[in-house]
């Protein structure tokens, strides 16, 4: 449903709607089988899942799941909203690699000002501008000097790393408050706090994104920046808006962590292939395979299933990073493939 | 006994009275344990080690011996996966779970978990009052014994290069404690700072450059006397920058037995000075033992310890055999 959305909201800013004429008109019907593929696939792996584990379709379950994936999630939201106003072309197009790496820096900020027994507001705002300033980063790099955002973003990945290196000594740094007993034990409605983080900030999101004007002109500044331009919007402002948006996922991402782990612990950067596998997945939910909200949370959730159901066969947890990195290429050869010609 | 027995015959009857000594009550009702039926969780940090993958082949292979089933959830050095796999393995309700290593300040609260959810649990090198045995070495000990021969080898003074990037660790916690404890005794013997961190992954290129810029900064032999860890891994990488930097008068000190350090201390030209090997294959088996003991209702001690050997380049000859790598 949230997948139909987008497709007509970025119609409507599309000056140049493809029907008719024989090669698009097969690239749709590619397109159309690309999308119930996956999502063929999608549901025979979950019915594949709920035969054989033992346990997997249990309510509790669903809820872990649900809940080991908020982090991921929250990434995933802020990578898709830079795909969308970026652009989706792989090479060229919008992407945050550091973001992974920016929720580390965060939550070793997040953490080490913990410790040192700073107001908790205190912590907060800097773990806040310490997320936006890397984004604003980020912003700098693409639009204020022009470079491939792969390259710029990957350049400050290397930066947000080795500063969180620099903080931590790559050693962890355990943390302890209120807020975060709060956020790692609380329960509503039977439902832990993490598990309602994801449910509110994707409902937050599809809302934002595909509900209110801000949205169809986000894809409009990705898919077609001329026209955009045209059209009076200020396309340097809202890519560089995408950057931050991206910034403040990682920053409210590391607080989750930090309450997840009790601690900030190195490897964070690790998220980066997921976080990757379910914004890039996202795509294929959509008739122009540009990210939608709602496909990036079902993707985000399809990842964390997946990670589960291996784990509820006993298949070794190294086999996920292999699949999430096959999925990527897939999905990224088979959409390259199927995108209508934009220019 | 009669009085009449060889020297060696007594020496071997005490080796058996205190192996049978550690390994608690392994001699009582051994034989008929049993996991028939059972199913119990494994879950570790990470099998990228010697010491770890052998205490978790230890673990699945006893699991098996004794008839049970094994879930076993290696997390690839993340503690996030970590976390996740034990929340999940908590849904799976095992009949026990055994958690080894890891960092204890991120552990704590799910192992509180897998305790609220009734779920047995039995540790590996972690220790915490949430389980019902830890199975390890006796890092009081070890750390203690690694100091004094490493103080004893620089004549109880000169200045040392510790690596302390795993405190968060429980056996690397009480290693340091007991090292810094035994450093009290000899005021003369000074620890650098600030300290060295060890890292994972890359433990070994990472402690070789750290090595190699400290004995750039201290240039001059005598600055630096020793480089202790509270593992093995590193000192590979440190041994390697001392030799490369033809430094004489400075030793590594180690814990764990991984093969090539122990090769190391074994080489006489080497500047590896000792290590605390341990039984890592066996810990795991006992971990084992002790989880199917307790579900057959036996009384299971708080801890198990089993015997660690320091090899030091005096006793090599006669003690690095067993742990030397498989030609």
């Amino acid at each position: 449903m949230t997948a139909a959305t987008p497709v007509a909201a970025s119609s409507a800013a599309d000056p140049l709607p493809e029907t008719g004429t024989g090669p698009n008109r097969r690239k749709a019907l590619a397109a159309l089988a690309i999308r119930l593929g996956a999502l063929l696939t999608f549901a025979f792996i979950m019915l594949y899942f709920a035969l054989t584990a033992r346990g997997f379709l249990s309510a509790y379950n669903a809820f872990n799941v649900v809940e080991q994936s908020a982090i991921l999630g929250v990434l995933a939201f802020g990578t898709a909203v830079v795909i969308v106003g970026g652009g989706a072309e792989v090479q060229t197009g919008g992407i945050d690699l550091s973001i992974a790496a920016n929720a580390g820096l965060c939550a070793a900020v997040f953490a080490t000002l913990s410790t040192a027994g700073f107001n908790p507001t205190v912590v907060l705002l800097a773990t806040l501008g310490t997320g936006l300033a890397v984004g604003a980063l980020n912003a700098f790099a693409v639009v204020g000097l022009g470079i491939l955002p792969l390259l710029a973003t990957l350049a400050v990945m290397n930066v947000a790393a080795g500063l969180e290196l620099t903080l931590t000594e790559n050693t962890v740094v355990s943390a302890a408050s209120p807020v975060l007993a709060f956020l790692q034990t609380g329960r509503f409605l039977g439902v832990s706090t993490l598990a309602w983080t994801l449910i509110l900030f994707s409902a937050l999101m599809i809302l934002v994104v595909h509900h209110t004007a801000v949205g169809p002109r986000l894809y409009a500044v990705g898919g077609h920046p001329e026209a955009a331009r045209a059209a009076g919007l200020d396309v340097g402002a809202y890519v560089a808006g995408t950057y931050l948006f991206s910034g403040f996922c990682a920053a409210f991402a590391s607080v989750l962590l930090v309450s997840r782990l009790s601690a900030s612990t190195p490897g964070t950067g690790e998220l980066l292939l997921s976080v990757l596998a379910a914004a890039l997945l996202g795509t294929v939910f959509s008739r122009r395979f540009v990210p939608t909200m709602g496909g990036t949370l079902l993707s985000t959730l399809f990842i964390g299933f997946l990670a589960n159901g291996f784990q509820l066969l006993g298949v070794s947890s190294y086999w996920v990073a292999g699949v999430q990195g096959a999925l990527i290429l897939l999905v990224v050869a088979v959409t390259s493939f199927a995108r209508p010609q934009e220019h | 006994m009669s009085e009449s027995r060889s020297p060696r015959a007594k020496a071997l009857l005490a080796t058996a009275a205190v192996t049978a000594l550690f390994a608690g009550t392994a001699f009582a009702q051994d034989g008929k344990l049993s996991l028939e039926g059972k199913t119990i969780g494994v879950t570790v940090i990470g099998t990228d080690h010697d010491w770890d993958l052998k205490a978790y082949q230890g673990q699945l292979d006893e699991i098996e011996k004794l008839g049970g089933e094994a879930i076993a959830l290696d997390a690839g050095r993340n503690d996030q996966t970590q976390i996740s796999q034990i929340q999940t393995l908590i849904a799976q309700q095992p009949d026990a779970i055994i958690e080894q290593l890891g960092n204890l300040d991120v552990l704590n609260p799910w192992l509180q978990k897998i305790k609220d959810a009734g779920i047995p649990l039995f540790t590996v090198d972690t220790a915490t009052p949430l389980a019902i045995n830890n199975t390890t070495s006796n890092n009081y000990a070890i750390g203690a014994d690694l100091a004094l021969q490493m103080v004893s080898d620089m004549g109880g003074k000169g200045k040392v290069l510790v690596f302390n990037g795993f405190y968060s660790v429980p056996v690397c916690k009480i290693r340091y404690d007991m090292m810094k404890y035994v450093l009290g005794s000899y005021p003369e013997v000074e620890i650098i700072e600030p300290e060295l961190r060890d890292v994972i992954p890359n433990t070994i290129q990472s402690a070789y450059s750290n090595v190699t810029d400290m004995l750039t900064k201290y240039p001059n032999e005598g600055d630096v006397g020793a480089v202790w860890a509270c593992w093995d891994v590193p000192q590979i990488g440190a041994t390697q920058a001392i030799q490369a930097a033809g430094r004489k008068g400075v030793q590594t000190y180690g814990v764990d037995g991984s093969p090539e350090y122990v090769e190391m201390v074994a080489d006489p030209d080497s500047p590896a000075g000792a290590v605390a090997a341990q039984q890592p294959y066996e810990i795991g088996k006992t971990a084992v033992d002790n989880v199917a003991r307790h579900l057959a209702g036996q009384e299971v001690p708080p801890f198990t310890f089993l015997p660690a050997v320091l090899i030091t380049k005096a006793n090599a000859a006669e003690t690095a055999g067993p742990f030397l790598p498989k030609k």
